[in-house]
């Protein structure tokens, strides 16, 4: 996409930054995201994400 | 004359409606059967089936903010163009030939302002979490002088005016709720809000006094005077006429002193006694005896000729702006000028045609004399007649206008700037110009609209909060807020007058919902069915009104005028002239609006005291709708509401057909009404389309609430805004600061029909509860309520707290930026505790449990943010210096990361919002109520095995104490206690509609059908002993709302914590985990039973004791053994004095004030 070219704020950080996933708030497409990377879906080109839910174990009291 | 004003009108009203062929009195008191046609008595009364269905219809046209749409959408459609056109040309001091002339102006759609946006409608969910605001272009058609030749340009964009939600250039508009849904936009949202800088603002209607209009009071030194605020274009002024020892003088700001009527009349060319006299007092002998002393005065003052009048007037003038450099003006001009174009400035003058201000001057001048001569009879100020209300549309267009001016303004000055220089190398193009000055529109509306402060210098309006957030703790209070008025009186003034209930508001405003305290009466509602009106165009109006007989006041005398059975004819204020027979006048005039030749809400109605007409085509009045009735015929009939059901009608159809018109306050008071069919009498005009929409939206919510003492009604109308519920369809799409969701709301058993018309049972807020009335354990005192713990662990009364955290990866001028990191790790390699839950995005994952200190955003802040780029850190940017800005949860209760949203703001900065999600079960100490008013605290919670239970082993969810009813009178209550009880029993909803719904001998019978006692009560066997309970309990259900107060968000102790940095204090406030204040009541407590020591402890020693060494000698503070003023070590000693002492004594000496302890054995 031609935005890719577009001047991120961000910087390099340390060489441990890998790309999280985010879900596109508009059609719902998983989007893998860099650091620097602008936040817009490769999809529908909208530029809200949500970060996808965590894989950790969640234990919820039933009270 | 010397009837008594009220019987007058009344009189004449009565003669006019019955064509004068009944007594009155048989009338007024109903008993006119002997002469009334015998037939009607005996004839069953034409009913109209479903009259009510007019409402959601309606509804389905105006709204409850269609007052705010409409008002906006005329602002842009007709306001903004006549701004433009009014402030058209600019032209250049510098070259004559330049100019540049708005042709048009156009409001485009909302869009992004993403240059590579695909898609360039924007929808106002997007805004909303992205901080945008919903705005849309202006756009401007220019004509413009470049070098010799002309240019056109179209769609010029000057600037982004906001866009309020559901108006006509809203992307919302007409979309399905399919649309809606994509756009994540809930349909039931009312709209009329707007989005500035991700917050939802709305604009209070605002209540003022009628512009332009005539209003006699008595002022501050105790005269009589008649006062018009002129309100033009150009400038709003006060001028009063008004009466001092018997004569008649003008007052006006603008002039230094009062002025004798009869010299100001003169020196607008009204030099004869005689034509002042008939002007002002007809041929009346009593009125002209009440004006001799005026005239006298008139003809004392020796100023017989215009010109003479002029010269006195002249000198008293204060100066408008006079230019430096412009030749002083003789003092007549100045005198002419101040009297053609500011006193009573809304009356036009024609070049030196003063006659028809002449003649409003003496119409004011004949109040003034009426008042007087009726006993000072003055007008009632607080009477909604006299009220207008100002709406969104309205302030936006003043804020409009003055952005606009200075737009033109700036431009000017660049122009000038520009074409100063002696040789362009390009041909000068304004194009450029005007492209750069984008920001100034832009930015003064969104600023105007996000702070609320309209501060108009042209109209020294400087107003402070005229915008609020609007609140989403519930879709009621989101509704009621775009319902709410609020009042332009200072609220320090003792008077009860602005605040009392006024017979005029009766099915315009709400009596039920008005907030408690300082704002009480000031704060005001709409009642459901009440439009406010938009300026209509005047000059058709007039057209008619000659049309239908009226004659120019210029051609006739003062002894015409007010003569017998003539009326003056107003049209907005204005004097249009005269009629002879104002009945027919207004019948005729009523005939063609109801045929819709005239726009429907202009209003026209006969004043018989004063012995006018006055037609109103102006904005901001407020009416509502009612069924005409015609010689006794209601003119709607079933067939009509059949067709209406068919969807083959529209509200505006039954306008159109002349079967329903608006009336507004004024007008109300010249009709007839009925409330129901049949009290229809020969001489009734009217008919209510449904009497229980004189409540508003929120007191709509109460059941039975016309059986309620009316505190109640008002108790609820505030408590209905602060209970959890739903707020929207898209309210889990939805980021807001706070905001409290209901886990299992369910929609009340006792409905209303105004539940239904405003979707309350779509969105509710509350949950039916089965109740049984009596008391339990100890713990039911002064209201508590005693709550069934298996209810709760069933879900009843849970809520949900999502508050929403946002940080922005900033940059800095300097070139360096924040940055979202994976946490460091420990020397020894694991993640520190506190960020375990940290991706290498800097941020937690939806899901996480988060406790209390746990980090969920890990960010890196550049130490150094100031200064400009320089080049080492260009090259070099891995050399600045992070300092770690995490975000950490701090509430003591477990919470879980809900959402996380990334998304580049309006500057093209990321920005992340967390939404923290907390799920709540009722406690001891949460708050409920009932809709009747009737709030109370969780006492106690009582295992279910405890609990009493009726013979069908039903047990209660909640326990009520009974002592809550008798001083309370919240028969309501009771009544819906019974119904719900019915409604459950028989498995249907039942209905609390005011002046209607179920009746309680039908909910009674369906009791008794299946098996239950009609009083509603039960026998109960008690949970604990297991005995039979010794009475009958009234048992039923009731519909309980969970309001916001909440134990988890107040409760707060503390035994030792932080201190305030200056004064070493205890800081304050749950927030800052501050202290517990021993304030000036309790402190007293201790003095008054001579507790020094503990007095001494509290203030001193639990708080901010310090010791200080004390020089004997001079007094002074100085080191551990040594002053340093005496330079000896002789005599320190050691005292305790609180830190903020000392800290009063250093600043003392800072400003050289001295102060010296002296010690002393005790």
């Amino acid at each position: 996409m031609e935005s890719s070219q577009q001047p991120y704020q961000g910087q390099p950080v340390a060489a441990r930054a890998r790309a999280t996933t985010y879900n596109c708030m508009r059609c719902g497409k998983f989007n893998e995201l860099k650091p620097r990377e602008p936040i817009r879906c490769f999809d529908c080109g909208y530029r809200i994400l949500v970060k996808e839910r965590t894989k950790r174990m969640v234990q919820f009291e039933a009270r | 004359m010397e009837i008594d004003s009220q019987t007058a009108t009344g009189h004449f009203q009565h003669q006019r409606l019955n064509g004068g062929s009944i007594n009155n009195a048989e009338v007024l008191l109903g008993t006119g059967s002997g002469s009334i046609n015998e037939k009607n008595l005996t004839d069953p009364i034409p009913t109209v089936e479903d009259k009510w269905q007019l409402l959601p219809a309606f509804l389905r046209v105006k709204g409850l903010v269609k007052q705010h749409i409409d008002s906006f959408n005329y602002f842009i459609e007709v306001g903004m163009k006549k701004i433009v056109k009014a402030n058209e040309l600019v032209t250049s001091d510098i070259d004559p030939r330049f100019y540049l002339k708005y042709t048009g102006i156009r409001v485009g759609r909302p869009e992004r302002t993403d240059p590579d946006a695909a898609d360039r409608l924007i929808a106002p969910h997007e805004c909303r979490l992205r901080d945008m605001t919903y705005a849309a272009s202006i756009m401007v058609d220019i004509e413009y002088t470049r070098g010799k030749s002309r240019v056109i340009r179209k769609g010029v964009v000057i600037g982004r005016m906001p866009i309020m939600l559901r108006s006509s250039h809203c992307v919302l508009t007409g979309s399905s709720e399919e649309d809606m849904a994509r756009m994540q936009e809930c349909p039931l949202d009312p709209g009329g809000y707007f989005i500035v800088r991700g917050t939802e603002k709305v604009i209070l209607v605002q209540e003022q006094m009628s512009k332009n209009r005539i209003i006699v009071q008595v002022d501050g030194k105790g005269f009589t005077s008649a006062g018009v605020t002129s309100s033009t274009d150009e400038r709003k002024s006060m001028s009063y006429v008004f009466m001092k020892k018997g004569k008649l003088y003008l007052k006006h700001s603008m002039i230094s002193e009062e002025i004798p009527l009869v010299v100001v009349l003169r020196a607008m060319g009204m030099t004869s006694d005689k034509e002042i006299a008939q002007l002002i007092a007809g041929v009346d002998p009593f009125f002209l005896d009440l004006l001799s002393p005026t005239l006298e005065e008139g003809a004392a003052s020796k100023l017989f000729t215009q010109r003479a009048a002029l010269d006195y007037i002249g000198p008293k003038t204060k100066s408008m702006g006079r230019r430096p450099g412009v030749a002083r003006r003789p003092a007549y001009e100045d005198a002419l000028d101040v009297l053609g174009n500011v006193v009573v400035a809304h009356v036009p003058v024609n070049g030196s045609d003063f006659r028809a201000k002449c003649v409003f001057l003496a119409m004011m001048a004949r109040r003034v004399l009426q008042a007087v001569s009726n006993n000072n009879k003055t007008d009632d100020l607080d009477y909604l007649g006299n009220k207008r209300l100002e709406l969104a549309g309205q302030l936006i267009a003043l804020l409009f206008e003055d952005l606009f001016k200075r737009f033109n303004s700036d431009l000017k000055i660049n122009v000038d700037k520009v074409l100063r220089k002696p040789n362009l190398a390009r041909e000068f193009d304004v194009h450029s110009q005007l492209m750069c000055h984008g920001d100034l529109i832009t930015q003064g509306l969104s600023r105007a609209i996000s702070t609320g402060n309209w501060s108009l210098k042209r109209f020294k309006m400087d107003r402070a909060g005229v915008t609020h957030i609007l609140s989403r703790l519930s879709y009621i209070a989101a509704l009621g807020m775009m319902t709410r008025i609020s009042s332009q009186f200072e609220k320090t003034r003792k008077v009860s007058g602005p605040r009392a209930l006024q017979p005029s508001q009766w099915g315009m405003l709400c009596p039920a919902d008005t907030p408690e305290g300082e704002l009480c009466g000031l704060v005001k509602n709409l009642a459901l069915m009440t439009h406010i009106t938009t300026d209509d165009e005047e000059e058709p109006i007039k057209r008619v009104a000659y049309a239908l007989g009226v004659e120019d006041v210029a051609l006739i005398t003062g002894a015409e005028m007010h003569a017998p059975n003539t009326h003056i004819v107003f049209l907005n204020g204005l004097i249009l002239g005269i009629t002879r027979s104002a009945q027919r006048f207004v019948r005729q005039f009523r005939t063609l609006r109801r045929n819709g030749r005239i726009p429907a809400f202009v209003s026209v109605f006969i004043d018989d005291h004063r012995k006018t007409v006055n037609i109103s085509a102006d904005g901001g009045r407020i009416c509502r709708p009612v069924i005409i009735v015609e010689k006794g015929v209601i003119r709607v009939t079933t067939e009509h509401i059949q067709q209406l059901l068919a969807g083959k009608l529209q509200f505006d159809d039954f306008l159109r057909l002349g079967l329903v018109e608006y009336l507004d306050v004024n007008e109300e008071n010249d009709c007839m009404i009925a409330i129901y069919e049949n009290e229809i009498k020969p001489y009734t005009t009217h008919l209510e389309i449904e009497p229980f929409t004189l409540l508003g939206a929120v007191a709509g919510l109460i059941p039975y609430p016309h059986h309620n003492q009316s505190p109640r009604n008002t108790y609820q109308s505030a408590m209905g805004k602060q209970a959890i519920g739903a707020i929207a369809y898209n309210q889990l799409n939805r980021i807001d600061t706070l905001l409290y969701l209901m886990v299992y709301p369910q929609q009340p058993m006792v409905k209303t029909k105004t539940i239904e018309l405003i979707n309350y049972d779509k969105l509710p807020a509350g949950q039916n509860g089965s109740v049984f009335v009596m008391s339990y354990s100890g713990y039911d005192i002064e209201d508590a309520l005693v709550i069934n713990k298996s209810s709760l662990d069933r879900g009843f009364g849970r809520c949900q707290v999502m508050r929403k955290f946002s940080t922005l990866v900033r940059k800095y001028p300097n070139g360096t930026h924040d940055r979202l990191t994976a946490p460091p790790l420990l020397p020894d390699g694991t993640v520190p505790e506190r960020f375990k839950f940290i991706d290498d995005d800097g941020l937690a994952p939806p899901g996480t449990r988060l406790e209390n200190g746990q980090a969920y955003m890990y960010k890196q802040t550049p130490v150094d943010t100031s200064g400009n780029p320089d080049s080492t850190t260009i090259e070099a940017p891995r050399e600045t210096q992070y300092r770690m800005t995490p975000m950490s949860f701090k509430y003591p209760d477990p919470g879980y990361v809900d959402k996380v949203m990334v998304t580049t703001s309006d500057t093209d900065q990321t920005l992340v919002k967390f939404l923290l999600r907390q799920t709540r079960r009722p406690e001891l100490g949460d708050k409920f109520s009932s809709r009747h008013g009737q709030k109370g605290v969780c006492g106690i919670i009582v295992q279910q095995e405890d609990m009493p239970f009726t013979d069908r082993g039903i047990h209660p969810d909640i326990i009520m104490n009974p002592h809550g009813f008798p001083s309370r009178m919240t028969v309501g209550k009771l009544m819906e206690f019974v119904a719900s009880k019915a409604g459950a029993v028989k498995g249907e909803l039942q209905y609390g509609t005011c002046f209607g719904g179920s009746k309680m001998e039908d909910m009674c019978r369906i009791l008794v059908e299946n098996g239950f006692s009609y009083t509603g009560k039960d026998y109960v066997t008690s949970g604990t002993t297991g005995e039979p309970v010794g009475a009958y309990i009234f048992t039923g259900a009731t519909y309980y709302q969970r309001l916001k107060h909440m134990v988890a968000d107040k409760m707060h102790a503390r035994a030792r914590g932080p201190r305030a940095v200056l004064t070493r204090q205890p800081t304050e406030g749950r927030s800052r985990d501050g202290g517990l204040r021993l304030g000036e009541m309790e402190k007293d407590c201790l003095i008054g039973y001579g507790a020094s020591m503990l007095l001494l402890e509290r203030l001193m020693i639990s708080s901010d004791v310090f010791e200080v060494h004390i020089c004997e000698t001079c007094g002074y503070i100085g080191y551990k053994g040594w002053c340093q003023m005496c330079r000896s070590s002789k005599s320190m000693v050691p005292i305790k004095i609180p830190y903020a002492c000392k800290l009063l004594f250093q600043e003392l000496q800072a400003m050289n004030i001295m102060p010296r302890l002296v010690m002393e054995d005790i």
